[in-house]
């Protein structure tokens, strides 16, 4: 991967010819046996029109995001066959993502031109059927594959016939289009798999003018204009990122003439730009933005060459300032080069650099971040503070397949973590600080409101991770089901507030034997008795259960260090390795207690 | 005619060196349909014109799109 990202770093691609030269040129080290590395991923391209020239550029553009795809593109018109026939390439190739496009044009035939042949009723009846079609045709694919699909939704026309009567029409010609695109977002809102992609405002946001070239459309039936393809497939590549497991985490900022205009330090507390002026509301506008991703769940934390008590008066005392100190995860508002505090905000929150996004209006600044830290996004901030919301709102990066009610309050936990942290270093003695936070751990047999969360666990989770299985959430469904198997959560609470679901525990067993498949700790909760919790639920359990044998696996990884020594430490006995995995037996006989500090609830146990 | 030549070349894949008037489809393996059309869309974005489908067309080898560029004046420096 080092080599391609060479290869991008001289070509600096702009232009559709550039992404398309770039592709020759990484194409042909590849066929030389010289790419190593990236992370892999097969994508099939669907249409319904030429798309000559995408399949390179989405290829080139996966390439700038540390992805090395496999992409393949089916003939164009020919999705349906592809779909509906079992023995299709498509089946083959077994791709991670399909991206289906079909265009309006293509699917609504001659009644594009002249869609008032038809009466209102005909119409309504034409485009349930076309919204049926294309649902039907996905369910199928959905059914065949294990791929998440991409389905782009269809352009609205500007041209009528009606003219300024066409929003008069009873179910005119643009509702018709339009009730087609909310027939597909309706079927698919729920689906996990199936994914729209709004290109009607794609095309909006790039003016529907400029979409198609109507030259190259007659001479090579392109019905998007080449240069507009790199915009998108950066759509595209935000569906692929948090797929595989690249979306970043946590906003790192900057503070003068980033959160407010000015500089702090010399320009005094009523001297910045923050607040309803024209030179404060860029800032204080900017400022709103971050919270509304605060809320989705992204977590905020601040570097920044300033005094910190100066920066905290003016979080709790300037009547425009927006952020709160409860809306940081972590501060470092210090004299350090932003580097070394770089390393330690990722350390505080415990996140890898790789999760981490940088906003800062100093380009020296992100140059020395850009250079050191490479695994760091640093975003190209504009020197306009008129244009930082513009730019914050642009980042896909955060983008995430799921929300659940967990995310949402992330960035909320981060920030209570560290208060926890704080009180730690406040409390000598480790035990009296586990005591200090009350904590409360909730033991819950899996369901519907569980299961998104524990399926993300088992994706998510690689630090206190036995086995490091990974389960879809129909998985978590049948094991939970299933009389062979169990499957349980932990929420944890304590006094600084709610952390959530950020433990999991799946057996499987038979009257004999209960096997340990996967023991997941959330990181932000390890260390505080939780994983002990969970243990003596268990061997309780089995106890109960009038079970012979308790087992317990460990493989491990790059990452799962963290959990090495814990059956060790807590009385299992080691029965073999093999083919690289630990097994290890707790001798039931032996009672194990709940750790004294914590108190636990437990619902509905099977 | 050097950013024509640069352009021609990364579309086209050939060295800048060996591009002449008579370069064409004829001579050039790459020139195929696909870049015939990017090669347009190129050429439009990097001086700024717009040709018509006729112009298109007619283009038969280099000589052809300096001939239109000039059509649509712009000055390529020799």
């Amino acid at each position: 991967m080092q080599k391609i990202k060479s290869l991008i770093s001289v070509a600096r691609p702009v232009k559709a010819a550039d992404y398309l030269a770039l592709f020759r040129k990484i194409d042909s080290e590849m066929r030389q046996d010289r790419i190593s590395g990236g992370k892999k991923v097969k994508i099939a391209l669907l249409s319904s029109s030429t798309i000559s020239g995408l399949r390179e550029i989405l290829f080139t553009k996966c390439c700038e995001s540390g992805i090395l795809p496999e992409i393949r593109a089916g003939s164009y018109g020919q999705y349906a066959q592809d779909i509906l026939s079992p023995n299709s390439w498509l089946y083959q190739f077994n791709p991670d993502i399909v991206i289906l496009w079909t265009d309006t044009l293509s699917l609504l035939g001659d009644s594009y031109f002249n869609p008032y042949e038809m009466t209102g009723v005909q119409r309504r009846k034409f485009a349930e059927e076309k919204a049926d079609g294309l649902k039907s045709l996905v369910k199928a694919l959905r059914e065949r594959s294990g791929a998440t699909i991409i389905l782009h939704n269809l352009e609205v026309p500007m041209h009528s016939p009606m003219g300024i009567l066409e929003e008069k029409q009873d179910f005119g010609f643009h509702e018709s289009i339009r009730h087609i695109n909310s027939r597909l977002s309706e079927t698919f809102r729920e689906d996990a798999r199936v994914f729209v992609f709004n290109y009607d405002e794609f095309c909006s946001n790039i003016g529907k003018q400029q979409v198609v070239d109507h030259k190259m459309y007659y001479l090579g039936d392109i019905r998007i204009d080449i240069q507009l393809m790199p915009a998108l497939c950066d759509k595209y590549i935000a569906y692929v990122k948090p797929l595989l497991s690249l979306s970043k985490k946590c906003l790192v900022l900057d503070l003068d003439n980033t959160l407010w205009g000015g500089i702090l330090g010399e320009d005094g507390f009523e001297g910045i730009h923050l607040g309803p002026t024209p030179e404060g509301r860029p800032f204080l506008e900017f400022q709103k933005s971050i919270l509304a991703l605060f809320r989705r769940g992204v977590i905020l934390a601040i570097n920044s060459k300033n005094n910190a008590e100066e920066v905290l008066r003016v979080m709790r005392e300037h009547p425009s300032m927006v952020l709160k100190e409860r809306n940081f995860a972590a501060m470092k508002i210090n004299w350090n080069d932003k580097i070394t505090n770089m390393h330690a905000l990722a350390k505080e929150l415990n996140i890898g650099l790789d999760s981490l996004v940088f906003f800062d209006d100093d380009p020296a600044n992100r140059q020395i971040v850009k250079a050191a830290l490479p695994e760091v996004l640093v975003v190209d901030v504009p020197s306009d503070p008129a244009l930082y919301m513009q730019t914050l709102n642009r980042i896909s990066d955060f983008d995430t397949l799921a929300i659940t009610t967990d995310d949402l309050k992330k960035g909320q936990m981060y920030a209570e973590q560290r208060q926890r942290q704080e009180l730690q270093e406040k409390t000598e003695d480790i035990s009296k600080y586990l005591e200090q936070l009350e904590t409360k751990v909730s033991i819950e047999q899996a369901n519907a409101f569980t299961m998104p969360r524990i399926s993300q666990l088992t994706q998510k989770t690689n630090q206190f991770n036995m086995t490091t299985k990974r389960y879809l959430e129909e998985d978590i469904r049948m094991l939970s089901e299933s009389q062979k198997s169990w499957v349980i959560s932990a929420k944890v609470e304590d006094k600084f507030g709610d952390n959530g679901i950020t433990g999991a525990l799946i057996i499987r067993k038979d009257s004999v034997v209960w096997e340990i498949d996967t023991f997941l700790i959330s990181c932000r909760v390890l260390g505080r008795g939780v994983e002990e919790t969970l243990l003596a639920h268990l061997i309780e359990q089995a106890q109960k259960a009038g079970v012979q044998k308790l087992v317990g696996k460990f493989i491990p990884t790059n990452k799962n260090a963290p959990a090495k020594e814990f059956f060790k430490k807590n009385g299992f006995m080691l029965l073999k390795n093999e083919n690289g995995a630990e097994y290890w037996e707790y001798p039931l006989a032996k009672q194990y207690p709940f750790p004294s500090f914590i108190k636990v609830e437990v619902k509905g146990a099977k | 005619m050097n950013r024509l030549k640069a352009i021609l070349s990364k579309v086209l894949e050939i060295d800048e060196n060996k591009i002449t008037d008579e370069t064409s489809p004829n001579n050039v393996p790459t020139w195929d349909s696909f870049n015939a059309l990017l090669l347009v869309s190129e050429l439009e974005k990097a001086f700024n014109v717009k040709f018509t489908m006729e112009e298109v067309t007619a283009v038969k080898c280099v000589r052809d799109i300096k001939e239109a560029l000039r059509r649509h004046n712009v000055k390529l420096e020799e």
